[in-house]
């Protein structure tokens, strides 16, 4: 495979994992600045895992994982007596705030000769753990894509579950789901965290990935791309946030005549759209019809 | 003596902030939406008048017009585009979502305007001079008598004029006023078109007291807006201009006394708290309680 497609579609499965996390909180009726803040987390953990303490891969993407939901969780706690825009700009806050600790983390080690290690705004360098066991780019994208299936294979089957379902009473309207015996505080947590965890692990992933990461990657652009991405793709179906991420980095991106005037059009492009489908391209209404059109299909 | 120049210089940079801070609660206050690409219009304003200026060579004060008209501008594209067909009820997100596609938008058409990082950016020329034992920049003394006088025209615009009353109206109940006939999309644009005036004035005063234009203004110019609107209280609009300028004090002091590094991180560190423990902010606690506000979705 072309080094270069293979790359475009290693970012794009990256930031999937960010956009899906952003759906999970998205689906309780939250709307989150902050989830750049668990994908940086969970990229620092597997990281030191890997490289500082040669954990294997599974156990530093899980540590990735636990360290994001834990921060999500943290934070979930903190701002359980708010919701819409105080909800929003206390996860902005939040994610600043780690950036910051992230930004004057200095915790570098020599390991083989080289210094490694978070250093501060200069990041963290050589993650090497593509390069000692041999990875090249098509086999880590598998890796990744792999990961991302089972993700949407798990969101698929809790899709069907009451679970998922109490979800989106919860994020309709609370008081309604309160009255048929649902609590939204635990459903609100509990999707933040597990929000959290899989920003966090597809941190994790970035990190084996781009071998270098500094907090600056982390600011809260990175946060609202996610955000957009899944209000774009929207809420019906956990697909939707990859066909945003799909619409962006995918088609544009890689029409690289129209690089410098990309932004000029994508945006155009996406306020259009919002008009015309507000509730993005794969709304619930969609998903909903679409069912019960498959369910007569015989009558 | 230090402290009292370190309060006057925030209180100076608060009086910008606090303009930056009723923008947004203008536009939060009565139509219960948040835009983020406001500061991609301050920055599309002053990358117009910087790029119009060898054009135009009208000098500092063609700076001042063409800013604040080219953000008045975008602001009402923004309206338009973001706002108006996302009225309903759960429009809250899209049009934020689609507001910040706009912002990406006007970004990238502020860097074709601008093509390097910096740009010098020329203020209007007024002479320094020693007050006592303190230092006031003349063009400082002057933003604040120019933010003064603003708030004071948009009090007088809110609270005497017809359209003020309509305005407020709105505010309390769309649909009510809708019904008693005032035309409240029509309105909606109107409140975008104040915010982008106010907008435009703070990014000239901040810009010309800085000397020079980056693209990261755009971004810098929504979080303190958003921040000042935060600490005072959403929704109020009194509450806004002191956010604006407890924020500028704050920054000021804890730059003075931390460094500069720390100063951002001390306003959002103070922004969470004051979340967590008092969710309306400084003055629109009651609003929280007693309005449907905190139970809304954005």
């Amino acid at each position: 495979m072309d080094m270069y497609l293979a790359s475009v579609l290693t970012n794009m499965t990256l930031i999937a994992f960010l956009a899906l996390s952003a759906y999970l909180v998205l689906v309780v009726g939250e709307v989150s600045f902050g989830q750049q803040a668990f994908f940086g987390i969970g990229a620092y953990i597997t990281a030191s895992a890997t490289a500082l303490a040669g954990a294997h891969i599974f156990w530093g993407l899980l540590a990735g994982a636990i360290g994001g939901a834990s921060c999500a969780l943290l934070l979930g706690l903190l701002t359980i007596r708010l919701s819409g825009i105080y909800f929003a700009i206390s996860t902005l806050c939040f994610a600043e705030l780690l950036r910051f600790f992230l930004l004057h983390l200095r915790f570098t080690q020599s390991v083989d000769g080289r210094i490694i290690g978070p250093d501060g705004p200069e990041g963290f360098s050589n993650i090497r753990w593509i390069f000692e066991n041999h990875y090249q780019v098509t086999d880590f994208l598998l890796l990744a894509v792999t990961c991302l299936i089972i993700l949407l294979i798990v969101l698929f089957s809790l899709e069907r579950s009451p679970i998922m379902l109490g979800a989106r009473m919860v994020g309709n309207d609370p008081i309604l789901a309160q009255s048929q015996g649902l609590n939204p505080t635990r459903y609100r947590l509990s999707f933040i965290t597990l929000s959290g965890a899989v920003a966090g692990f597809g941190g994790g992933l970035f990190a084996l990935f781009n071998t270098h990461i500094e907090p600056a990657m982390f600011g809260v652009m990175l946060g609202i791309h996610g955000l957009a991405y899944a209000v774009i793709g929207g809420l019906g179906s956990a697909v939707g946030p990859l066909l945003g991420v799909f619409l962006d980095i995918g088609l544009l991106e890689s029409i690289r005549p129209l690089a410098a005037y990309r932004m000029i059009i994508f945006g155009g492009l996406v306020a259009f759209l919002l008009v015309f489908r507000p509730e993005g391209i794969i709304s619930p209404r969609l998903v909903s019809r679409l069912k019960s059109r498959w369910r007569n299909r015989h009558v | 003596m230090d402290m009292l120049q370190t309060s006057i210089d925030g209180l100076m940079i608060g009086s910008t902030y606090a303009l930056l801070g009723l923008s947004f609660a203008l536009v939060f206050g009565i139509m219960r939406r948040i835009n983020l690409a406001f500061g991609a219009c301050l920055l599309f304003g002053a990358s117009l008048a910087i790029y119009l200026e060898p054009i135009l060579g009208w000098g500092a004060w063609g700076l001042f017009v063409v800013t604040i008209v080219g953000v008045a501008l975008a602001s009402a594209y923004v309206e338009r585009l973001c706002f108006a067909p996302h009225s309903k009820r759960h429009g809250a997100v899209t049009a934020m979502v689609a507001s910040f596609a706009v912002w990406m938008q006007l970004d990238e058409i502020s860097s074709q305007l601008l093509p390097q990082r910096t740009h010098a950016f020329q203020g209007i020329e007024v002479p320094n001079f020693w007050w006592g034992e303190i230092y006031v920049r003349g063009d400082q003394l002057l933003h604040f008598v120019i933010a003064l006088v603003s708030i004071l025209v948009l009090y007088l615009l809110l609270y005497k004029t017809r359209l003020g009353l309509l305005i407020r109206a709105t505010a309390d109940s769309p649909d009510t006023a809708q019904l008693l006939g005032a035309r409240v999309p029509w309105l909606g644009f109107i409140i975008f078109l104040l915010a982008g005036i106010l907008g435009g004035l703070a990014a000239f005063m901040i810009l010309s007291a800085d000397g020079y234009v980056t693209p990261l203004f755009g971004l810098w110019s929504t979080f303190k807006g958003l921040i000042a609107m935060i600490i005072g209280g959403v929704g109020s609009l009194m509450g806004a201009v002191i956010g604006g300028l407890i924020l500028g004090l704050v920054e000021t002091h804890a730059g003075a006394v931390l460094g500069a590094e720390f100063r951002d991180m001390v306003t959002f560190g103070l922004v969470f708290l004051v979340l967590i423990i008092r969710p309306g902010g400084l003055m629109g606690v009651k609003i929280y309680r007693t309005d449907s506000l905190a139970q809304e979705r954005v």
